[in-house]
């Protein structure tokens, strides 16, 4: 399964709920798998991009969020499962794009291609349930019960990108998820 | 014993300006608005952030469902924030309240605590975050509101920094 495949997927499960993007590619294979107001593309942050799920979260109990990042990134704010673990937000769902290596920044090998195990990582702070996912109908399937999922995906060079403008982003989205 | 003047007044400031919810990661003078608005804020929503980053990427999610949030923080805490303000909260127009409790200031035995406390005031206008100083208990209420007022409003997050002076004894 490649990235840009498992990035369609969650598009499906998602339905009108957002959706919010790491940078960089998470972000690029969402503009590509389906543009709609409801994603949220970061262009900075690293690392962030659950944190930014989770204040949603919060914020909209009355929606399912959507998080897709990246093993890099995650790495970057593990802390985040552990506050994520603490709160038990019931409608968040993290999906980690597990390819192994900072595909953005020219495919160096990040720690989960030496078999650091984000899913353990989510477990061992509580989070419930969490999965990790290799081909297209596990993803489906998980994606209706798991909190954490890491989808081991190979990459896939994304040809196109999100728009640039940060406020039009940012405008778009709040007014797509206005309750 | 109620909380000291400044920490009330810090708490009306962010419920006047319609605030509730506080991202925060603790320091020692902080505890003091943190068991006030536990005790007087039962409206007010606490998160606990595990470093300060992650608390203004949690407050970003927070303005996108709807919600005014501040985040409280420790001077030395700017230096772990900085990425996701310069490349989120600022670019994205992501209004938010920073409580700021200073260290560095006068007042301060740490002298590790010194070079950031000295700096932050620089940082803040270098990428365009404006601030305001509490230098007084009785003025904590008027320039915490105002300033969130302002952030909150103009899409522009600002910042009010608690001197040591006020908060310690």
């Amino acid at each position: 399964m490649t990235r840009l495949e498992a990035t369609r997927i969650v598009v499906e499960a998602a339905g009108d709920a957002p959706i919010v993007a790491s940078l960089g590619h998470p972000a690029y294979d969402l503009f590509l798998a389906g543009d709609r107001p409801q994603n949220f593309y970061t262009w900075g942050a690293m690392g962030v991009a659950s944190s930014i799920g989770l204040g949603l979260a919060l914020a909209r109990p009355d929606m399912r969020v959507f998080v897709v990042d990246g093993d890099g990134s995650l790495l970057m704010n593990l802390g985040s499962l552990a506050t994520i673990g603490m709160l038990q937000p019931p409608n968040l769902v993290l999906v980690v794009m597990d390819n192994q290596e900072f595909a953005t920044t020219g495919g160096q090998p990040t720690p989960t291609a030496h078999g650091a195990d984000l899913e353990a990582a989510a477990r061992a702070m509580r989070i419930r349930p969490t999965a990790t996912v290799r081909t297209e109908d596990e993803l489906r399937a998980r994606l209706r019960d798991a909190r954490a999922i890491v989808a081991k995906v190979a990459g896939s060079a994304p040809p196109a990108k999100p728009p640039l403008d940060c406020v039009f982003i940012k405008n778009r989205f709040m007014a797509a998820i206005q309750s | 014993m109620g909380a000291p003047a400044w920490a009330s007044g810090v708490c009306a400031g962010i419920h006047a300006a319609g605030s509730r919810d506080v991202v925060y990661v603790p320091d020692n003078p902080l505890s003091h608005v943190l068991l006030e608005l536990g005790e007087h804020y039962r409206d007010v929503r606490l998160v606990l952030a595990t470093r300060e980053e992650e608390a203004f990427g949690i407050a970003a999610g927070l303005h996108l469902g709807g919600r005014r949030p501040t985040v409280m923080l420790q001077s030395s805490g700017l230096g772990n924030s900085l990425n996701a303000i310069t490349s989120l909260v600022l670019p994205y127009r992501i209004p938010m309240l920073m409580v700021v409790s200073m260290r560095g200031d006068a007042g301060e035995w740490n002298f590790a605590q010194v070079p950031m406390g000295r700096a932050i005031r620089s940082i803040f206008d270098a990428i365009g975050v404006p601030h305001a100083t509490v230098a007084s208990p009785d003025a904590a209420a008027d320039v915490v509101r105002r300033a969130a007022t302002t952030a909150f409003e103009t899409h522009v997050a600002g910042a009010c920094l608690l001197a040591r002076q006020v908060t310690t004894s």
